[in-house]
């Protein structure tokens, strides 16, 4: 049980940071966006007949004491009262319509691309210069080098058996035909986004298990005479596997964000649509919402990742 | 609606990331026979393939073109424009007439048209309707131009309305106001209609009167509208109609290739050559009521006549203005910016509306020999290095351009024009949003923008007034829909006169005097009407209407003709239809096999190259 007291002062210390780390990005944010430049209200009024009176009010309600607009904000960061300047809808429920198409896309995609890229990187990193190697590594730093969008526009036009894009097909309904029909439009922008994200695993975990090869514990798992295969499973990969779960992590954290190049090329109305649409305005009351969210998306993925490190790796804990 | 908004939007897909090398590989693609994803049940669907989704179906608070087509499909307006010459046709209304006093409007309401929901629709819907704008205050942004004049609306009877009008006014014959069924609109008040979505619910559609009903929306994703087959005008021969959102043109026109929608609207042209001559595709490029133009500051100052703004005096000179006009040379314009998809302009009511475009019989036709002669006179003496001065001060201009292709394109050309006439330019990009806010303040000499001029000029024409330019709330300058700030008496008093002119024949002939003004003032030098640039499958789908006959808009139009008399190919000439399914399993994966083919290709001869190299690094470790 000593390792659990040591672990407790790592993880209060870790929890404090992400909460700091939070605070801070909640009041950076608010200043942030009031320094862009552009007009909301002539934003929200172009392409309307406003009339005057109507005008007036709204930029009454933008010029407000900044004091007085930021402790309206502190009290309650998510507000679900207040609207989309651009849309003329609440901040939240925007949001919360894009969360779970760019959820299941780049979710999917990570957890696909981390399976198999860690299985690569094993298989070539173990037998470093052979044969596997050789190709997995071209293979991967070819697709790597390949941006997004153009492997995205690749696949639409050599596989013309999938929806080019959406996610579902209009007049689909009920339980399963939905759920296969969101399947079968999820194939090409998950493929495209999990090619990419494939080589960075694939490369990250080659690359650290090369580095554990030549340490002394492994020459001397082998001189008590396991097998090559426990060698690798039992001591060369858990110690491989932290950069490479920093790596998946730190990602997924970026998951809310969403990929808007593989969104746009596919159609995919997901989050990072949604903060590009808002930057443009700018949408204050969107981009406010859609930041906080990337952070607390960022802050909180960071911190699992460090905490899992805790559980992987006990030194880091003890130091 | 806003004129720019359309081409806001436009322009900022066009940005889009993909352009060049998607349209490359388009190019180089075969093309796969039709397949049938888009309908499940052997339903006959209709689906357009759009850049930007509807901002929202509540007809009070969309902007965007293609929420006001959804808005079209799925109501009745009292008055719509012919597909001929865009000219005001009876719709809802079978008839219409002004009183001889001139005090009011009679519509006589067609009987026999219900909503989807069974209740009979009758004048007091529209009455309701027309009150509704007069006495809102949200519901004023979308119309409140239509019912500025409009005292009051009442229904005498189930099949009369009569709109009593402030004074007489040419806009009762243009007024595109979707009719809604007092029944459900009654209970969403004045509060509520902000955030009212109007999207159907538990499969429920929203009711209305027109061609389609909205039966299915998904953001970001399509609308699903399904055929009215009792419409008075007639049943559309298709059961439905998706408007599917592409976020790219170029994935929306593979879809066309595949056969996954049927029309794709609004391409750029790269797109749009990239579809030219493939089978069973026709690529169209239409007239529009759309126009760009170089902008200059005709001395900005606010409606009250105080001065505003950094503008260069020497753009206050109509002599100058017009010398940069016929430096221009439109034809190449046309020919190197729009690759021949449009005309070189020139007055403010597009070539599109034959009854008001003013042809100018003079025209500022390119001729870098007059536009010399033109400042020479006004004083302007070349001096050592090339640029022309006057009183010391040269004549060296800001050109601000907006951040799409064309629009820059173009601010090179004019610069390169410029510069043989003696006029420094600086180019400078920005966006939009940027622009807007510099234009309001008057900080700019000229600026490359457009305008989408509707059926009824009278917006359009607004914008050359002197009480349209910007005004002052505060201590802070705001813009108005002056872009130019020009002020000329002489106009103001013919805007005024031909807002008031219900005689169709005179008020088009005050708005060519109106034209012929700011025409030889060189407010703008406009540069060229663009063309509408569209794709659809000929192979399935015939019988579309343009308007105005015979190169005008064949969807996206003021009206729904198309709609109601495009027929799918099968039915209209048996055989051919089917004779293109044929074969559509075999050549799709035909490609993919090829497609698939040529991706491994590739990776395998980079691999060998990056075999070679690992092995030199393996050396070197």
């Amino acid at each position: 049980m000593a390792l659990l007291t040591g672990t407790r002062g790592y993880v209060v210390r870790k929890v404090t940071w992400s909460l700091g780390t939070l605070l801070f990005v909640l009041v950076f944010n608010f200043f942030l966006f009031r320094l862009l430049p552009g007009d909301p209200i002539k934003m929200y009024t172009r392409g309307r007949n406003t009339p005057s009176e109507q005008l007036i009010k709204l930029r009454a309600e933008l010029n407000r004491p900044i004091g007085t607009q930021f402790l309206e904000y502190l009290s309650n960061p998510f507000a679900s009262t207040i609207n989309s300047t651009r849309f003329n809808r609440p901040v939240w429920e925007l949001v919360a319509e894009r969360v779970w198409p760019t959820v299941l896309l780049v979710g999917t995609a990570i957890l696909i691309a981390s399976v198999a890229g860690i299985w690569l990187g094993i298989r070539s990193g173990w037998r470093r210069g052979g044969t596997f190697d050789r190709w997995t590594t071209g293979a991967t730093n070819t697709l790597y080098a390949m941006p997004e969008f153009w492997v995205g526009m690749v696949l639409i036009i050599a596989l013309p058996m999938f929806p080019s894009g959406n996610i579902n097909t209009p007049g689909v309904s009920g339980f399963p035909d939905v759920f296969l029909d969101t399947a079968w439009h999820m194939v090409l922008p998950v493929t495209a986004l999990a090619i990419v994200y494939l080589a960075e695993y694939t490369s990250i975990m080659r690359a650290s298990l090369v580095d554990e090869l030549r340490q002394d514990y492994l020459q001397l798992a082998r001189a008590k005479g396991l097998r090559e295969d426990l060698v690798r499973r039992r001591h060369a990969v858990p110690n491989a596997l932290l950069p490479t779960m920093t790596l998946i992590f730190l990602n997924f954290g970026f998951v809310i964000g969403g990929a808007i190049t593989i969104e746009t090329v596919f159609s995919w109305p997901g989050l990072g649509l949604l903060s590009y649409e808002a930057l443009r305005g700018p949408d204050i009351p969107l981009l406010q919402a859609t930041f906080l969210l990337f952070s607390i998306g960022v802050v909180v993925f960071t911190l699992l990742a460090d905490l899992l490190y805790a559980v992987l790796d006990p030194r880091v804990s003890s130091q | 609606m806003h004129p720019l908004v359309k081409r806001a939007l436009t322009v900022a897909l066009a940005a889009g990331l993909l352009s060049a090398p998607a349209a490359g590989a388009l190019a180089r693609t075969p093309d796969p026979s039709p397949s049938q994803a888009q309908s499940s049940q052997d339903k006959v669907t209709f689906t357009i393939g759009i850049l930007s989704d509807v901002d929202s179906t509540n007809p009070f608070t969309g902007i965007v073109v293609e929420a006001y087509e959804a808005y079209a499909l799925m109501y009745d307006y009292l008055v719509t424009s012919s597909p001929k010459d865009v000219s005001p046709q009876p719709s809802l209304a079978e008839s219409y007439q002004e009183a001889p006093d001139k005090k009011s409007w009679t519509y006589k309401i067609r009987s026999g048209v219900t909503w989807s929901d069974g209740t009979p629709l009758t004048a007091r819907d529209a009455a309701y309707t027309f009150n509704r704008i007069i006495d809102g205050d949200f519901e004023q942004t979308n119309y409140g131009n239509y019912v500025a004049n409009i005292e009051r609306a009442e229904a005498t009877d189930d099949t009369t309305l009569v709109l009593h009008v402030k004074k007489p006014t040419p806009i009762m014959e243009r007024l595109a106001v979707p009719i809604l069924p007092e029944h459900v609109w009654k209970d969403i008040d004045g509060t509520k209609v902000k955030s009212y979505a109007n999207e159907p619910e538990d499969g429920k559609p929203i009711v209305g009167s027109g061609p389609f009903r909205l039966v299915e929306r998904r953001k970001g994703q399509f609308l699903r509208f399904e055929a009215n087959k009792q419409y008075w005008g007639g049943a559309p021969a298709m059961d439905e109609v998706v408007m599917r959102v592409f976020l790219n043109a170029d994935a929306m026109a593979q879809a066309l290739l595949r056969g996954e929608i049927d029309f794709a609207y609004d391409l750029q042209s790269n797109v749009f050559e990239s579809l030219k001559n493939k089978p069973g595709i026709t690529t169209r490029s239409s007239k529009y009521p759309g126009f760009n133009e170089i902008a200059f500051n005709n001395g900005a100052a606010l409606a009250d006549g105080t001065p505003i703004g950094d503008g260069h005096p020497a753009l206050k000179d109509k002599q100058v203005r017009l010398a940069i006009s016929y430096a221009i040379d439109r034809e190449t314009l046309v020919a190197r910016v729009l690759n021949g998809n449009g005309a070189p302009g020139d007055t403010f009511i597009p070539s599109m509306y034959p009854a008001l475009h003013l042809d100018p019989s003079v025209k500022q036709t390119y001729d870098p020999a007059k536009a010399n002669q033109l400042l020479d006179a006004a004083g302007y003496a070349k001096g050592s290095d090339g640029i022309r001065a006057k009183d010391g001060k040269k004549l060296a201009l800001r050109l601000f351009v907006r951040d799409g292709a064309e629009s820059q394109a173009t601010g090179e050309f004019v610069k390169s024009w410029l510069k043989d006439i003696g006029i420094d330019v600086t180019v400078k990009v920005m966006s939009e949003d940027a622009l807007t806010e510099i234009i309001g303040q008057g900080d700019f000499d000229m600026f490359e923008w457009g305008w989408v001029v509707e059926p009824d000029p009278d917006y359009q024409m607004s914008t050359f007034t002197c009480g349209k330019r910007s005004y002052k709330d505060g201590d802070a300058i705001y813009a108005d829909l002056s872009d130019s700030f020009y002020c000329n008496p002489e106009y103001d008093q013919l805007y005024d006169q031909q807002s008031g002119e219900t005689d169709p024949a005179k008020r088009a002939e005050l708005a060519k005097r109106m034209q012929q003004l700011v025409y030889d003032d060189a407010a703008y030098a406009i540069t060229y009407y663009y063309d509408d640039m569209v794709a659809y499958r000929s192979d399935r789908w015939t019988g579309f209407v343009p308007q105005p006959d015979p190169d005008g808009s064949i969807l996206f139009q003021y009206g729904v003709h198309s709609y109601l008399a495009i027929k799918p190919v099968s039915a209209a000439s048996p055989g051919s239809g089917a004779a293109a399914d044929t074969g559509s399993g075999m050549s799709g994966s035909l490609v993919a096999a090829v497609g698939g083919g040529a991706v491994v290709a590739v990776v395998a001869v980079l691999l060998v190259a990056r075999r070679r190299r690992a092995a030199g690094a393996d050396e070197r470790e």
